[in-house]
């Protein structure tokens, strides 16, 4: 089978700061593996044995993070910006798929938090089926069979392909590639494709209007000695209604 | 051979090292803890940039610097005054000679000239061990893999455990040692240039001393950036933990005092963080070379604290340049021995830096001479309240007016001679 497996498409949350006034300011933010991403390539590699298996990242997401997990070809649609739009996003991502062609198998983190019409987005502008909360998966002839979890139970379901999987991780990457592993990789080549070789335009489809932090109350110290600390504390948790 | 040079850490001495050789026509791999290069470095900001036109002509051109320094301020702090000399000269901007800086923009702009020069810069791996054989360093080891070179350098700052472990130095006593902590205040730039009487890319840079630390050794700095400040203490380890003062604690009184807080008005907290400071001077800088090994930048002690600035970034710059040229030489020679890397010690006891280092040499001495921080303050401010409060009783002379204040300071003529004549010598 061919599989895409798309990883470092978005930037990480933790680096941004949301400043007065409610611009958020992305400092230097690159795009980072997302936290799925590491089960993607996993899921990816298993569907693409014998097979090839392909990379695709946006923006300045660094290709050899992919390749050095065992990705055989790196693509990277390097103009892409960071969009709050996920059909915008979805589109060029979209597009990236088709011009790499052939495709049996799109394999995408199910980043719940940040982007999560991004997988089924893609899989409808693609007009191919999709499946969410992906934990495994497995190739059989032209059909692929994937465990998810639906409610607390695993499921297990098989579709034919074309077909786009989203992938949730079920913990952390059990081991990272090592230094050389990483430096090998840093020797592949990377096939830069632009918006304008896709035949598709970043532009957003939404304005920010801003972005507002939580309300935060402001911090109480409680002083005494540690007893009363203690039972202070309580108190406030029960009239707050923790407790 | 994996490589000809590895180079440990990504941060000013590091990244200048590999960028010289890369450019040299050397391989070299610069191995970087850090997830993302530079994201966790912290100075307070001033970078005295002359030594950056040596390595990248035309630095505070191209380089993503903030403004140029042509405001500097010294004061001393008391608790409900401040004095200060206040030197503001448009001709330390032509050429310019200091910039502020945020590292967070400056590393990553180094290491992006290191690999456009041929280097290969690898963030998040920390280097765990050094390999060494036969006397001599031959590579590193990061979790499971090992990485060979001609030439070690390490470029991992303060805490450098490698330097330690590679026997080139001990754990430092604390008194070398001080504490940094700095926030990064956003504000816009027309605020940032009305407040401090700046036009376009000038910039001020203020070193306090006194209240801001409590007394304790140490001082405060602010620096002008173009959309924000850079504020924070630097403060002696041995009296933070011989006076039970929390360095955090001290920040936050800086920021807050009446005399300092209207600057940062209306101001947003966009970074806070803290690093260790090397304090030692002179004193500190230990062998610096093995066969096949050479330590700069912090990681060397190579750091300046003479009161009014605080210096590390322009040397950490200038011993990544006498490394390399050092290195460049042995590659040539096909020798890594002692002698070869001796090299680069005798370059950079030529250098600006190593000089610098020993004219300040009896900086940290007199640095802790706890007078400074807390009798002279309040002795300035009260001569100058005997001028200026004019409360309807006849003028004194200067010399009476200045005897009571010494007299209240509880000084005395001698010591004051004794410490204005160490301060000559120390700086
Ligand atoms: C609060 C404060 C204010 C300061 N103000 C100024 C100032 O205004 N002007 C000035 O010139 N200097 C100032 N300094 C000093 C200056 O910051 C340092 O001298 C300078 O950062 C030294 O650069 P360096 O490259 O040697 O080390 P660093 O900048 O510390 O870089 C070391 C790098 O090595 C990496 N590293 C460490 N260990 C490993 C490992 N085992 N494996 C891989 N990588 C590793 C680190 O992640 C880091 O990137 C200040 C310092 C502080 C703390």
């Amino acid at each position: 089978m061919k599989v895409v497996a798309l990883y470092k498409w978005a930037r990480d949350p933790e680096a941004a700061t949301v400043r007065a006034g409610g611009v958020v300011d992305w400092g230097n933010a690159k795009m980072v593996a997302g936290d799925d991403d590491h089960a993607v390539i996993e899921v990816a590699k298993t569907l693409a044995e014998g097979g090839e298996l392909v990379g695709l990242t946006l923006g300045d997401g660094d290709a050899a993070w992919a390749v050095a997990r065992g990705v055989d070809v790196a693509y990277s649609v390097a103009d892409a910006p960071y969009l709050a739009d996920e059909a915008t996003t979805a589109a060029i991502m979209a597009a990236a798929v088709k011009h790499i062609g052939g495709v049996d198998v799109v394999v995408i983190g199910d980043a719940e938090q940040q982007h999560p019409a991004v997988p089924g987005l893609l899989a409808g502008l693609l007009g191919w089926p999709a499946l969410s909360a992906v934990g495994s998966a497995s190739a059989d002839g032209a059909k692929v069979t994937v465990e998810r979890k639906v409610v607390g139970n695993i499921q297990t379901v098989s579709a034919g392909t074309p077909v786009v999987l989203g992938v949730a991780a079920a913990g952390e990457e059990a081991k990272p590639p090592g230094m050389m592993q990483m430096l090998q990789a840093r020797k592949k080549p990377v096939t830069t494709l632009s918006l304008a070789d896709l035949g598709v335009a970043a532009d957003q489809g939404v304005t920010s209007a801003g972005t507002a932090l939580p309300e935060l109350e402001g911090a109480k110290m409680l002083e005494g000695s540690p007893a009363e600390v203690a039972a202070a504390l309580v108190a406030a948790l029960r009239s707050d209604g923790v407790l | 051979m994996d490589f000809d040079v590895i180079v440990v850490g990504a941060g000013i001495a590091g990244c200048v090292t590999a960028y010289r050789l890369a450019k040299a026509g050397h391989s070299v791999v610069v191995v970087e803890r850090g997830a993302e290069v530079g994201a966790k470095n912290l100075s307070g900001g001033v970078l005295y940039c002359r030594v950056m036109d040596k390595v990248f002509p035309g630095f505070a051109d191209q380089a993503p610097v903030e403004r140029r320094i042509t405001r500097n301020y010294l004061g001393f702090l008391n608790p409900d005054s401040l004095v200060g000399i206040d030197y503001h000269d448009d001709r330390l901007g032509k050429p310019v000679n200091a910039v502020s800086v945020l590292r967070a923009k400056l590393d990553p702009w180094l290491a992006e000239q290191a690999e456009a020069a041929g280097a290969v810069v690898m963030p998040g791996f920390k280097v765990d061990s050094l390999l060494s054989e036969g006397g001599k360093f031959t590579g590193i080891k990061a979790g499971d893999d090992e990485l060979t070179a001609h030439v070690v350098v390490l470029a991992d700052g303060i805490n450098s455990f490698l330097a330690r472990d590679a026997g080139l130095r001990t754990k430092e006593p604390l008194k070398h040692l001080a504490v940094g902590v700095k926030s990064v205040i956003g504000l816009p730039r027309q605020t940032i240039e009305d407040r401090f009487g700046l036009a376009g890319d000038q910039g001020a840079a203020y070193a306090i001393v006194g209240d801001c630390t409590a007394g304790a050794g140490g001082g405060g700095f602010l620096y002008t950036n173009q959309e924000s400040i850079s504020i924070g203490v630097v403060v002696r380890l041995d009296d933070l933990v011989g006076k039970g003062l929390s360095s955090s604690e001290l920040h936050d009184r800086f920021v807050l005092h009446p005399q300092i807080q209207p600057l940062l008005a209306g101001g947003e907290l966009l970074e806070y963080g803290c690093h260790l400071v090397a304090e030692g001077g002179k004193a500190m800088v230990h062998d610096l070379a093995r066969p096949g090994l050479v330590v700069v930048g912090d990681a060397a002690g190579l750091t300046l604290n003479t009161g009014l600035t605080v210096r590390g970034m322009d040397l950490a710059a200038a011993s990544g340049i006498a490394a390399a040229d050092a290195i460049d030489d042995a590659l040539q020679d096909g020798n890594f021995g002692q002698a070869a890397m001796d090299g680069y010690v005798a370059r950079l006891d030529q250098s600006f830096a190593g000089k610098d280092m020993a004219t300040y040499a009896k900086a940290p001495a007199f640095l802790e001479n706890p007078r400074l921080f807390n009798d002279y303050g309040p002795l300035l401010a009260n001569v100058l309240r005997g001028f200026y409060n004019l409360d309807g009783a006849p003028r004194e002379h200067i010399i009476p007016v200045f005897r009571a204040a010494l007299k209240e300071s509880g000084l005395g003529i001698t010591r004051l001679a004794r410490d204005g004549l160490a301060g000559v010598k120390a700086l």
